[in-house]
């Protein structure tokens, strides 16, 4: 193994009084893949701003270096000079352009004073012909799903012939098929001796592709490790400075008569359009959580906002709650039947960001506190404090604003703002999406406990090892359609991808096979 | 809704104080009782017009045809007055229904048919422009026939008299003391965040004080206008309406965030065309406000009073991008504006100069909103 070519020694950065990092040595080897874990909060996202020239030399305190010479970046174009490419969270594309606009945006190949489209596309094609991606470059962005605009954003920043490689949460968006080109891509940069920064919660990617594991904790580097040496455990031990024994504590109770049930669904997006959702048929009994696993783009989403009244044109079917009809066209109507939808995006569905944690709340039920009209803010108070402390919401009090909550404690509030309502069935999207592992369990608990009070849960997951590990049930949509049913005790990872892939169809197998085989060198995590 | 005093409201008064200071000092006649007590009533117009405003770009619209909305029902008024003889009241009620069914029809077209709010409005603007210019024959139309006066008349040339004005304003005064206290004792028993006691008192003190300051001065002149009572009485019902309905809760989610308001459950159509409803019969008051200061109906009443109330709304903190803003913001944006219109109309400013400082205080207001909220 190589010398660090890069080092950050000794960063601390503070934001007025509060401290972000305090104290983060942080080194890179050329073809190494480094992962960088910590909860939120930890301190990660400011780490890559700091790498990446986002906060200027002067701002912070410590020392970068790069080939052993102190390196002082003033912006983003410093950093980019010295080889560190950034791609971020948030997808920084411009909608309306073309994938090869995209990924020459602000340098673009010109001819004189003219931009060279023919030279533009032909070198956005061979870019995307060298890593193996298949992308029409001059489609425009918008017509590509997340994941491929993921993979458009990191040959972007892979452009410029960057040493440095930092992804922050790269597969956030992304389903396991698309997961795995990835990280073949990554392992292909590392044999090309890039050096990747890899941010991830998942840490069965984690293990999977990285070579070290640098874990953060409340602004320090509490340790580096050999990803051969080490294990999941320790790796949440120190994330957490404590060790969760049971990450998926899921209780089964008994589950009782059906709460929930749809008989024959299709469903199109829009009067005109395509059958989206075909012949969708299934039930949950109260007490039971049934699990909605499949890839990005199978229909899993469109099937909780149609169930919620808020997606699609249905043209066939039905749905019943508690054994009455629950055809909800809005969602007021499926919220009368009885059904709260937990969304998997919180910011941009859930929140009104600007608000108090009160007002979001209480937002679907103000009515019923105002009985003449004018809103009785002791009947609202009485009704929320229960919430806000049953789900422990980490916050100075109710009136603290949405924003300034973290993203456990933001979904927390989402959670609170759909239980209010007393629901008898809960649809949960990707309820752990970017939230730390102190919270994620939370929610499982929080699952737990709607279960026990007998309600029935729907609960849509990217993550196999939370699908496997908190569903009673898994069922399986591939292309809108169901194409698997799991008991808990059945369900094994290997078949859960088969189903999701679409058993027996063509070109399935192989990819299966690919699938399988990278998941059978990821420690996953509910085994541990 | 905690409403907290934050540095840019400072900044506002700061630069309100500023502003009267220096037309004070250029013309002593700015701080008589009778150019206050015209300040306060157009301020008074300009401030109804705003608060409605308010309703529309809280949940995130805009609605640029309120100027010319302004003169065509004003216009409508003046002529079954003065034409078709039709006493006042009926007059009034009568374009206060054609206010809220026209602005309801706005309402819909923008929510059900998904047209923005900019377009639908901007077309409204030059729709009831020709129609005003249409109702009055580009002639000049006055709100009350020749040597007598009606109550569309006396909505600008009403005053109340002095003991009245004061025992008015005391008793409102006082209420808001108290009503400020309860709602404080009721708020802190129930843990719910509360301004700091020295805010709280900054604010009600200099709220209470201009209002009781004002009426002895206006006392001076013929008595408290029975326009600003008006004023206060929608800022008042404004308030509440935002404030303590879920109606103003929906408005706020639904400019904060409009798809986690629709995935609320809130009926985010209904409650938009409904604050258009709501901007209609403002307009229409306004109208009927704005033509009776003017005397009559001409073409050039109401002529871009959708910017001074989109301005208001601005400099009083209001975001464009809708879910921010308050009612008292708005007004001391307004204040803004009518004092500066005032001062230069004092002054003589040239009307050319006129727009360049009405335009340059605008975009001043908005940097420093901009700076400050980064900060």
């Amino acid at each position: 193994m190589s010398a660090p070519f890069f080092c950050a020694t000794g960063i601390v950065k503070r934001f007025g009084g509060v401290v972000a990092l305090d104290g983060v040595t942080f080194d890179l080897r050329a073809g190494e893949i480094h992962a960088l874990c910590g909860e939120n909060g930890a301190g990660k996202s400011t780490l890559i701003k700091v790498i990446g020239g986002v906060y200027a030399a002067d701002t912070f305190e410590g020392v970068l270096s790069v080939d052993g010479a102190p390196a002082r970046f003033r912006s983003v174009r410093d950093a980019e000079r010295a080889g560190i490419a950034v791609v971020h969270q948030e997808l920084a594309l411009v909608d309306g352009m073309t994938v090869a606009e995209n990924v020459f945006l602000g340098d673009e190949p010109r001819r004189g004073a003219l931009v060279d489209w023919d030279r533009m596309f032909r070198e956005a094609s061979q870019l995307f012909a060298h890593f193996r991606i298949d992308v029409d470059v001059q489609a425009p962005i918008s017509a590509l799903g997340v994941g491929r605009k993921q993979l458009v954003e990191i040959v972007r920043a892979l452009r410029r012939k960057s040493r440095v490689l930092v992804l922050d949460e790269p597969t956030a968006a992304l389903a396991d098929h698309e997961v795995t080109a990835l990280l073949d891509i990554l392992r292909d940069l590392r044999r090309s001796g890039v050096a990747c920064v890899y941010i991830s919660h998942k840490l069965d990617e984690v293990f999977a592709i990285a070579d070290r594991i640098t874990v953060l904790r409340d602004g320090r580097s509490v340790a580096t490790l050999d990803a051969k040496a080490t294990s999941v455990p320790e790796v949440i031990r120190h994330m957490v400075g404590r060790e969760i024994r049971e990450f998926f504590p899921r209780r089964p109770t008994a589950a009782g008569k059906a709460l929930l049930r749809v008989e024959g669904l299709d469903v199109a997006a829009d009067a005109k359009g395509p059958v989206v959702l075909h012949d969708v048929s299934f039930e949950v009994r109260a007490g039971e959580v049934v699990g909605i696993g499949g890839l990005m783009g199978a229909g899993r989403t469109e099937l909780a906002m149609h169930l919620f009244g808020a997606w699609g044109h249905r043209r066939r079917g039905a749905v019943f709650v508690e054994g009455r009809p629950a055809d909800a066209r809005t969602p007021r109507a499926a919220m009368l039947a009885g059904m709260v939808l937990i969304s998997e995006d919180r910011k941009r569905y859930g929140l009104v960001l600007d608000q108090s944690i009160a007002f979001n709340l209480s937002l679907s039920i103000v009515e019923r506190f105002a009985p003449h009209l004018l809103i009785d803010e002791a009947q609202e108070r009485r009704a929320v404090t229960p919430l806000f402390e049953s789900l422990r919401i980490k916050a100075r009090d109710l009136d603290t604003r949405a924003r300034a909550l973290s993203g456990g404690n933001q979904q927390k509030v989402v959670l609170g703002k759909g239980l209010i309502l007393e629901p008898k069935v809960v649809l949960l999207d990707e309820p752990t999406r970017g939230i730390d592992v102190a919270a994620k369990v939370e929610v499982y608990e929080l699952v737990n406990r709607l279960t026990e009070e007998g309600k029935a849960v729907v609960l849509i997951s990217s993550e196999l090892p939370e699908l496997m590990g908190m569903s009673d049930r898994i069922l399986v949509l591939h292309e809108g359609a169901l194409t698997g049913a799991f008991e808990r005790s059945s369900a094994t990872p290997e078949k859960i991808l088969a189903a999701a892939m679409g058993q027996g169809r063509s070109r399935a197998g192989d990819r299966e096979a690919a699938l399988a085989a990278a998941l059978s060198e990821t420690p996953s995590l509910h085994e541990n | 809704m905690p409403s907290r005093l934050s540095a840019r409201d400072f900044s506002i008064v700061i630069a309100l104080v500023v502003i009267a200071a220096f037309f004070a000092l250029r013309s002593p006649a700015f701080l008589g009782p009778r150019n206050l007590t015209m300040l306060v009533i157009e301020l008074s117009i300009t401030a109804v017009l705003a608060l409605g405003m308010l309703l529309v770009i809280i949940p995130g619209e805009i609605d640029l045809s309120v100027g010319s909305g302004v003169g065509l029902l004003g216009g409508i008024a003046s002529v079954l007055v003065f034409e078709r003889q039709w006493p006042a009241p009926p007059a009034m009620a009568a374009v206060a229904i054609v206010g809220v069914l026209v602005w309801l029809a706005m309402g819909a077209l923008i929510v059900k048919q998904r047209v923005p709010s900019f377009i639908i409005t901007l077309g409204g603007l030059l729709v009831f422009k020709g129609l005003h210019w249409l109702v009055i024959r580009n002639a000049t139309v006055p709100v009350a026939p020749g040597g007598t006066t009606n109550l569309f008349a006396l909505l600008t040339t009403y005053y109340l008299p002095p003991a009245y004005g004061l025992v008015l304003v005391t008793a409102v005064v006082a209420a808001l003391v108290i009503a400020q206290i309860r709602t404080r004792h009721r708020r802190e028993a129930l843990g719910v965040r509360v301004d700091e006691r020295e805010m709280a008192q900054l604010k009600l003190l200099t709220v209470g004080q201009g209002m009781l300051l004002f009426v002895l001065v206006a006392n001076r002149y013929r008595g408290l206008p029975l326009t600003a009572v008006i004023l206060g009485t929608v800022a008042w019902a404004v308030t509440v309406l935002l404030r303590d309905t879920p109606f103003g809760r929906h408005l706020y989610a639904i400019g904060g965030n409009q798809e986690a308001a629709i995935l609320s459950g809130i009926a985010v159509d209904r409650t938009v065309i409904t604050a258009f409803g709501a901007m209609g019969a403002i307009v229409a008051l306004t109208g009927l406000l704005q033509t009776a200061y003017a005397g009559s109906s001409t073409t050039t009443v109401g002529s871009l009073m959708e910017l001074d109330a989109v301005a208001a709304c601005v400099i009083g903190g209001t975001s464009l991008k809708g879910g921010r803003g308050t009612v008292l913001g708005v007004m001391f944006g307004a204040l803004i504006m009518a004092t500066l219109l005032n001062g230069m109309t004092l002054l003589a400013v040239s009307p050319e100069l006129k727009f360049i400082a009405r335009g340059v205080v605008l975009a001043l207001a908005v940097w420093m909103d901009v700076r400050m909220g980064r900060t």
